[in-house]
């Protein structure tokens, strides 16, 4: 590269000038790692909230049905994403998850003494994949309003 | 420095060389304990972080108990703190190296380090695979190719619905066909006619010897460098997310990284020639062609030399590259633009910017936020392009690009933020390895939800 004008050769060490760059660059690297730092904790904060009143859900299925079932799916879309109303469906009888009719839960509001208040409801057929609203029965409440056709 | 602060600075240094090998042998011992709980849970059979998987470690079976997240996460969270002591004393060793001009080996030596390394990732080797399904994968699209004549560029794995892998593939996956490189696609044909088993085995014996070579490329550059190689092959070899999550999940990034610190060894070691930097060149191409990312390197390593050698070998690698990739695989097989536009859209709940946009109450990501997170990529691409044409290490600048890519990806997973790693050990700005392993202690935190509230 000896044929090359200066400052298109090969630079063995860094122009000079770089050392307000590099407190600028720190100070920007610190910035952002603290943007970061802030919303990993928010949103580690977020989905602790969110497990509270998923586990909060879960107990008040099982009390409502008086089934002590591990296997409850939880829908958080139904009801509106965000909009922390969940429906909960679990077994009405003991068996593999979803081989029996299965109740589901339309639960929201605020948690009190580690449960939530059920809205309404509705049964599934027995081995029945996804709850969709022409398999929906037996509805019940003013949380089904409007999900259910039978 | 006066007399009397020298001596009590030394004496601190005997005291400290005193208690150090213990500690270090402390934290060894917590790293390789955690890894092995993870392993010996993992192998007891079905959990949310094992995926569904031909039963390879039955002869582990019975040990442990069924991995959980709490005990996952309390693993991950010694193996963490254990990682973060040992760099340390590493770290705290070759600094009093260099300040005092004398050995501090009786810390951490290099046949130590070496077990160490060794004993971690034998111990996830020889497990089952952990925390993802890509490895599946992988092995449905060598299938696809070699036992079904499919083209896996233009077909997703539910195009071999019967096929014996097809239950393993992760259910999002079903219907996305390959977005890794030709190089990549045709190294795993082979493995295809082991049966599903044999190339469980065999791509996790790939991403064993990967993580080797790279480990071996990591110690000859840091040494070439002045820098102490124990220290780096460390920071690099015991990386909790490099073992459990890179090795334990059998990933080819670990492929695409050996490819890059054969790149910059051979920038870096010995004398630079046309030759040398020809062939770095073909490596960045090579990596580009297992995963696309590392390409990011070339322009990097171009600025940085300005000679033609690294163009001619990077345009030659390409040219073969590409020629052989359209010959077996069509122009689907080269279209690497599309692949990366296709997994540039979606979106995890572990990438930054999930987080940020909650912070700021909004349920997610949306189109325009995908344009910032690109355009202030491209903005940080342009200033370290900049800065390498200025003389700044190229090395480092490349580290910097493959940090600023995995931070600013909606679809970030414990493994893309490895890509700076190895790099990060082997430049002198130091701020790299700290961003690095910041970013990596912020992705271990936003994991440990269901340490704080468990859903049962």
């Amino acid at each position: 590269m000896s044929w090359a004008p200066p400052w298109l050769r090969p630079r063995t060490v860094e122009l000079r000038g770089t050392g307000q760059l590099r407190l600028i660059e720190t100070t920007l690297l610190l910035l952002v790692g603290l943007v970061l730092a802030i919303a990993t904790v928010n949103d580690l904060a977020r989905e602790a909230g969110i497990n509270h009143r998923l586990v909060a859900d879960l107990k008040t299925w099982r009390h409502y049905t008086g089934h002590d079932y591990r296997n409850i799916s939880i829908d958080q879309e139904t009801l509106g994403a965000g909009s922390q109303r969940e429906i909960l469906c679990g077994n009405t009888s003991p068996g593999a998850p979803k081989s029996r009719t299965q109740i589901c839960l339309a639960i929201w509001g605020p948690v009190l003494d580690g449960r939530r208040t059920v809205h309404g409801g509705w049964y599934l057929p027995a081995n029945v994949e996804n709850d969709v609203r022409s398999d929906r029965y037996g509805c019940f409440g003013p949380g089904a309003r409007g999900l259910c056709l039978r | 420095m006066s007399v009397a602060v020298s001596s009590e600075r030394g004496a601190a240094h005997v005291r400290s060389e005193r208690w150090a090998p213990a500690l270090a042998t402390l934290l060894a011992l917590l790293l390789v304990a955690a890894a092995a709980e993870i392993v010996l849970d993992g192998a007891a059979g079905i959990s949310p972080l094992i995926p569904k998987s031909p039963a390879i470690a039955g002869w582990l079976e019975g040990i442990g108990e069924r991995l959980g997240y709490r005990v996952f996460l309390i693993a991950l969270l010694v193996s963490t703190a254990a990682y973060a002591g040992l760099v340390a004393l590493a770290r705290g060793a070759s600094g009093a190296q260099a300040a005092d001009g004398r050995a501090h080996a009786g810390v951490i030596s290099k046949r130590w380090a070496i077990v160490l390394i060794a004993a971690l990732q034998l111990i996830v080797f020889v497990g089952p695979i952990l925390l993802s399904t890509d490895v599946f994968s992988y092995i449905a699209y060598a299938r696809m190719g070699v036992e079904h004549g499919l083209n896996p560029y233009t077909h997703g794995p539910v195009a071999i619905a019967g096929d014996p892998v097809f239950k393993y593939v992760g259910h999002d996956w079903l219907r996305v066909a390959t977005a890794y490189g030709p190089l990549y696609t045709l190294l795993s044909y082979p493995l295809a006619l082991l049966g599903v088993v044999g190339a469980l085995w065999a791509m996790k014996l790939e991403a064993l010897l990967a993580s080797a070579g790279t480990l071996a490329l990591v110690w000859r550059c840091a040494r070439a460098r002045g820098f102490d190689p124990v220290a780096a092959i460390l920071i690099v070899g015991a990386n909790p997310l490099f073992v459990i999550y890179g090795l334990g999940g059998a990933h080819n990034d670990l492929i695409m990284m050996l490819a890059m610190m054969a790149a910059v060894s051979l920038t870096i070691v010995g004398t630079p020639t046309g030759r040398r930097e020809a062939g770095a060149a073909a490596w960045v191409v090579a990596g580009a062609l297992t995963k696309a990312t590392v390409a990011v390197l070339l322009p990097f390593m171009i600025v940085s030399r300005r000679r033609p050698a690294p163009i001619l070998g990077a345009v030659a690698a390409l040219v073969l590259g590409a020629l052989i990739g359209f010959a077996v695989f069509g122009i689907h097989g080269i279209d690497v633009v599309a692949a990366l536009n296709r997994d540039a859209a979606f979106v995890s709940t572990d990438s930054f910017a999930v987080e940020i946009a909650h912070l700021f109450g909004k349920p997610g990501v949306f189109p325009v936020d995908h344009d910032l997170l690109k355009a202030g990529l491209v903005l940080i691409l342009l200033h370290l392009l900049w800065r390498t044409w200025r003389g700044y290490d190229w090395v480092a600048a490349s580290g910097w690009a493959l940090l600023a890519i995995s931070v600013t990806s909606t679809w970030l997973l414990a493994w893309y933020i490895l890509w700076p790693l190895p790099l990060a050990v082997v430049t002198r700005d130091r701020r790299l390895l700290a961003a690095t392993l910041a970013v990596q202690a912020l992705f271990i935190v936003h994991q440990i939800s269901p340490l704080l509230v468990q859903v049962q």
